[in-house]
């Protein structure tokens, strides 16, 4: 199975993209935005808790076949297990890594027990802990302490977190170091071509994602005029400042939910789990998921519109964006 | 297993909820004899009333009626400040002082190569960190109910009295952890383990021979009050696809029309207020 279908020629130069946050339109293809953004080698986090998660540009990144990622995430899903699968992932600094209450991320075992299809590193936090590295990078300060991780075994295999008597009233606590991704990509119900990016539902880390990573990619179900952001400006949890580059991905995160606009779609992440339990039924899930669709359009045809529909109206019956 | 759990929360509770059958246990709680109990998701979801089992702690139907919906962090900072009555969580191994692991296995390997990798801490080191106290949900088996963990995801009692405030933790730590063949509690002044209940039918010997080490016992063994009618009605009609407990083999094979009429048969069951309001999504970019 040849995972380089469209090469990579990935670059992050520092120079070239510095710019990008102070463009008024950001707006580009999803394409475009993985090839500038996401450089081999780099360190990469994923916005979303199972919900809302950049489920499109996980895929991008599969057919562009980006290679040796450092992934940085509280509890990823299945996207850092296709990631891993399609040979993408050396290192991941993650709380929880599973598919979904009924699926494990075989891709993720199968990489650490036995090495297939390479060998990754883990660095294992909780969840608090994870969020408060994105807090500490959004807040420009080298750590922030916890009451968690205390009398656990975290500490004693992740020896960059470090347990201290507070200075102040010398009771033990818990510091995690900040962590500054090179990329985060973060999908949303809205955004304008500026990045002022606004999310309904659970916010997950993606405002501190935002700010903590270098470069920010927002993924959107829709783009909006400026005027409908101005009409709520409490619901902007990304302001422009922070983004590089907005992309309208409709129907973004499916098979998961993204609240307001589709339920998440169950059924499909169980066929994902019962090819996810070989290698090989795995590879041929990306190969006609991912590899055989050109982009998220082609992906969604493939779904069909009837079902995506459907799940607008399930998630509708519950919960629906009040603009 | 799910209503001995759900039996644990009281009314009026803030209940922060782990991933897996913790959730059916809570969603039974409101819906039963809890129904001022308020449920912590950490995808940031907070004392909604979903109207069907779902399936991850991030999925919308926990926002369905929920006052206060925000972020990961602020969920978990709420939990840290002391909010939270309970947290229930579940694992792969538990040993004699309720340290919980469900990061590896080691087996004859190591951190970083063990025989078996689990999920991960998720939220469940800082739910055991932080809340008044823990409810801990694990099937009886001996490959479970271990001597010592071979990683202590989420501490309990550690090794022993005083160990959780030495190590500088304010939660209250476990209180008892539901099995499927019994329920345990925690010796007050030794911290250990002990046999509190069995469900009917089974005996003391059974439980002792699954678990790996002296297990202490009640004096006397009471038996834990059997699942009422209502509640076996509640979860067979809320978990409709049985996605979550997988008792009867219903979730593998349905269709995705099955799933789709299954669940909205739940949704009109438990909110008869709620009427599909019809669709207008954004297909203009298709």
């Amino acid at each position: 199975m040849d995972l380089e279908v469209n090469g990579s020629a990935s670059y992050c130069d520092d120079e070239m993209v510095e710019n990008y946050k102070q463009r008024e339109d950001k707006v580009v293809s999803l394409r475009e935005a993985v090839h500038k953004f996401v450089p081999d080698g780099g360190s990469l986090t994923l916005g979303g808790f199972c919900g809302r998660n950049s489920q499109a540009a996980t895929y991008e990144i599969v057919r562009q076949a980006k290679r040796n990622l450092t992934f940085i995430d509280d509890s990823p899903t299945d996207q850092l297990d296709i990631l891993i699968g399609a040979r993408c992932v050396k290192r991941v600094e993650i709380a929880w890594h599973g598919v979904s209450i009924f699926a494990r991320a075989k891709n993720f075992r199968r990489a650490v027990e036995k090495g297939i299809p390479n060998k990754i590193e883990v660095e294992d936090y909780s969840n608090y802990a994870a969020g408060l590295r994105f807090l500490a990078a959004a807040m420009n300060v080298p750590f922030l302490p916890t009451r968690s991780l205390l009398g656990s075994d975290i500490p004693r295999y992740n020896k960059r977190i470090r347990t201290i008597k507070s200075p102040y009233d010398g009771e033990p606590i818990a510091l995690v170091p900040a962590v500054r991704p090179d990329t985060a990509i973060l999908h949303v119900q809205r955004a304008d071509v500026a990045g002022n990016a606004q999310i309904w539902g659970g916010l997950a880390n993606d405002e501190n994602k935002a700010r903590a990573a270098k470069h920010t990619i927002v993924t959107c179900e829709e783009i909006v005029r400026k005027e409908a952001i101005l009409r709520i400006p409490n619901m902007t949890a990304i302001p422009f400042y922070c983004v590089d580059a907005v992309v309208g991905v409709p129907y973004g995160s499916h098979p998961w939910s993204c609240y307001g606009y589709y339920h998440h779609d169950v059924i499909f992440q169980r066929e994902y789990a019962k090819c996810d339990e070989t290698y090989e039924g795995f590879l041929g899930w990306i190969r006609e998921w991912i590899l055989s669709c050109q982009d998220h359009a082609e992906y969604r045809r493939k779904v069909g519109r009837k079902r995506l529909l459907k799940l607008t109206r399930m998630e509708r019956t519950l919960n629906r964006i009040p603009v | 297993m799910a209503v001995s759990a759900a039996r644990e929360i009281r009314d009026g509770e803030k209940v922060f909820v782990g991933i897996g059958i913790p959730m059916i246990a809570a969603f039974l709680a409101i819906y039963d004899h809890a129904p001022n109990a308020v449920l912590f998701f950490e995808g940031g979801y907070i004392g909604g009333r979903p109207p069907s089992a779902c399936t991850d702690v991030g999925d919308t139907e926990l926002g369905f009626r929920a006052p206060y919906i925000t972020s990961l962090w602020r969920t978990f900072s709420d939990l840290q400040h002391g909010y939270c009555d309970l947290a229930i969580i579940g694992g792969a191994q538990i040993d004699r002082y309720g340290n919980v692991n469900s990061t590896a296995i080691f087996g004859d390997g190591t951190y970083q190569e063990p025989k078996t990798r689990l999920a991960g801490s998720g939220g469940a080191n800082d739910m055991v960190s932080s809340a008044g106290r823990v409810m801990i949900m694990m099937r009886l088996e001996k490959r479970r109910f271990v001597e010592r963990v071979d990683y202590v995801t989420s501490p309990g009692y550690i090794d022993g009295p005083n160990a959780r405030s030495r190590s500088g933790l304010v939660g209250g730590g476990p209180a008892a952890v539901i099995s499927d063949k019994a329920i345990f509690e925690f010796d007050e002044d030794t911290k250990e383990m002990y046999l509190s209940r069995v469900y009917p039918g089974v005996t003391t010997q059974e439980i002792k021979r699954e678990v790996g080490w002296d297990l202490r016992v009640a004096k006397p063994v009471r038996v834990a009050e059997p699942p009422g009618l209502r509640e076996v009605r509640f979860i067979r009609g809320y978990d409709p696809t049985d996605v979550i407990l997988r008792s009867r083999r219903l979730f593998e094979d349905i269709d995705f029309s099955s799933w789709v009429a299954l669940t909205r048969n739940s949704w009109r069951r438990f909110t008869p207020s709620i009427r599909s309001r019809g669709a207008s999504p954004n297909v203009s970019a298709w």
